[in-house]
């Protein structure tokens, strides 16, 4: 009724959890923005490597025995192996890998012996395929190992599977870090709402005995917490946005094409801005049923 | 309005603090309840705002029984009774008008109409010039015309005065009676608990004796209430 400030019946606002229960929030919600960039990074990352190597073989065929190279130096399998490969049904292209091309994908780890030829180099062949009709793997394999025997038909799916299945458990383990995220809030938010119902049992039994309703109760205390959630999200988000920032960076410099670009789309970032609404939305929502399943146990 | 039926009420395991009162309050009449310290008023007065079911018998108020009330109907119907606590029970934080003003924002009344209600009340019981003190600045006589206020601020159809004027001199006393009379010309039930007998005897209204928790029967019987058949 005053119009020099918008007064409260419960006096929340003087409780000392008020002041520490924004912390908590800001805490909880940093913990959920970081889960939730691990899952959708996650599952760009099983996304990326699911498309990038569906549709791929790769056909290794063994170091060439100097005795098997003809009269010209060359090695009259690889050719053999290629021709196989264009004409089976399924396969769109075939790349014969330079030697070059695999010293210089092995001199990282293998180093400068590579590059001077003293290493026998097995010979690598990217098949790209029709995903939709791929060829029959099986039969290619009998057909590769007859003119090539210990060779090689990869098609990947025994390392891609372990990898997705890796990205998936970071992706599940992120969603259910956030599911707890949001269950050891509500707890909180329960417990310190019932601190709130004992210490202002006479406000709130004065209040009863003019008239008001449970709901009116609950909507005193619903309002603080929700504007405390508010508070702390915003908290929490303005702290995950740095971290978030210096992690991208820090992946970054692995620089490794295992890692997709690690920015977030804008969509994934509004699902990261909406973090303090929904933390806003949680605490009121837990408060509010405190309160009436509170009240609602009293004579 | 009110209406008692054989009511017995014990704290727990505890003695009966009312034994078997039988009485009845018609809507629009005025009341005082009379008896020391002790001797049972403000426990009657409890079961008449809802604060306490009997131990035994019935209690009916508006014509319903208040055994069979849930949460809902029973906020609705305190909005029909008006209170003056013993202790005042104003809440600290607020303004002496923001206190009043509590009954207005609990129905959903409030609003500009009602903000002038509130300072105009509180000008006629004297606190003009404190409308926005803090209850803890208030003097108790100050504190005791504020919960006045309150209980009154939204017409009520029954007022409970649990000693109303225990904290003010003999002319605001009087003067706030005479409140109680007005709003009981208008309509409002009144039911007075005091242990201030003069007070009462300027006043021609029914009296209800108690002693040691029973209804006194010795009393003035041309001011005594209109009681139930036992």
């Amino acid at each position: 009724m005053s119009r020099r400030r918008k007064h409260q019946a419960v006096p929340l606002d003087r409780d000392a959890s008020g002041r520490y229960l924004p912390l908590l929030v800001a805490i909880m919600v940093y913990l959920a923005a970081l889960a939730l960039a691990g899952a959708m990074v996650a599952n760009k990352l099983a996304s990326r490597w699911d498309s990038g190597l569906a549709g791929a073989l790769t056909v290794q065929l063994p170091a060439a025995a100097p005795a098997a190279e003809n009269a010209t130096g060359n090695d009259p399998v690889l050719p053999a192996v290629v021709a196989l490969l264009e004409q089976t049904q399924g396969v769109i292209a075939v790349d014969a890998m330079q030697t070059s091309e695999i010293s210089a994908l092995l001199e990282p780890w293998l180093g400068d012996a590579v590059l001077a030829g003293d290493l026998p180099l097995p010979r690598l062949i990217a098949v790209t395929v029709d995903a939709g009709q791929p060829p029959d793997l099986a039969a290619l394999r009998r057909s590769v190992l007859a003119i090539a025997p210990g060779s090689l038909v990869d098609d990947h799916q025994r390392w891609l599977s372990h990898l997705l299945d890796l990205a998936w458990a970071v992706e599940i383990m992120a969603i259910v870090i956030v599911a707890m995220v949001v269950c050891a809030a509500a707890i909180m938010v329960a417990f310190v709402t019932r601190m709130g119902l004992a210490a202002h049992e006479q406000a709130i039994e004065l209040l009863h005995l003019i008239g008001a309703q449970d709901s009116y109760v609950a909507r005193q205390f619903q309002n603080h917490a929700l504007s405390l959630g508010l508070r702390g999200g915003l908290i929490g988000l303005l702290c995950a946005l740095p971290t978030l920032y210096l992690g991208r960076h820090l992946l970054q410099r692995i620089n490794s094409g295992l890692l997709p670009e690690m920015s977030l789309l804008p969509h994934e970032w509004s699902l990261l801005i909406l973090l303090p609404v929904a933390s806003a939305l949680v605490t009121m929502l837990t408060a509010r049923f405190t309160v009436l399943r509170t009240l609602a146990r009293m004579p | 309005m009110v209406r008692f039926e054989d009511v017995v009420l014990r704290y727990g395991k505890g003695p009966e603090i009312l034994k078997h009162i039988s009485l009845q309050f018609d809507p629009g009449s005025y009341h005082f309840l009379v008896g020391a310290s002790g001797a049972g008023k403000s426990s009657l007065l409890r079961m008449m705002y809802l604060a306490q079911h009997p131990s035994d018998g019935r209690v009916a108020l508006f014509g319903r029984d208040i055994a069979g009330l849930s949460r809902r109907e029973t906020a609705l119907l305190r909005r029909q009774i008006g209170v003056v606590f013993q202790d005042f029970r104003l809440l600290e934080h607020l303004t002496a008008r923001e206190n009043v003003a509590l009954p207005l924002q609990i129905s959903g009344e409030a609003g500009a109409r009602s903000a002038k209600d509130v300072e105009e009340l509180l000008s006629w019981v004297g606190l003009a010039d404190h409308m926005d003190a803090l209850p803890p600045t208030l003097s108790g006589g100050q504190q005791q015309r504020v919960a006045i206020a309150r209980a009154v601020i939204g017409r009520p159809s029954l007022l409970l005065a649990d000693e109303p004027t225990g904290n003010l001199d003999d002319r605001m006393a009087v003067r706030l009676l005479y409140l109680f009379e007005e709003l009981n010309k208008i309509g409002t039930t009144v039911v007075i608990a005091t242990h201030n007998e003069s007070l009462v005897q300027r006043f021609r209204h029914p009296i209800t004796r108690l002693s040691g928790g029973e209804i006194d029967s010795s009393g003035d019987s041309a001011a005594a209430p209109k009681r139930e058949a036992p």
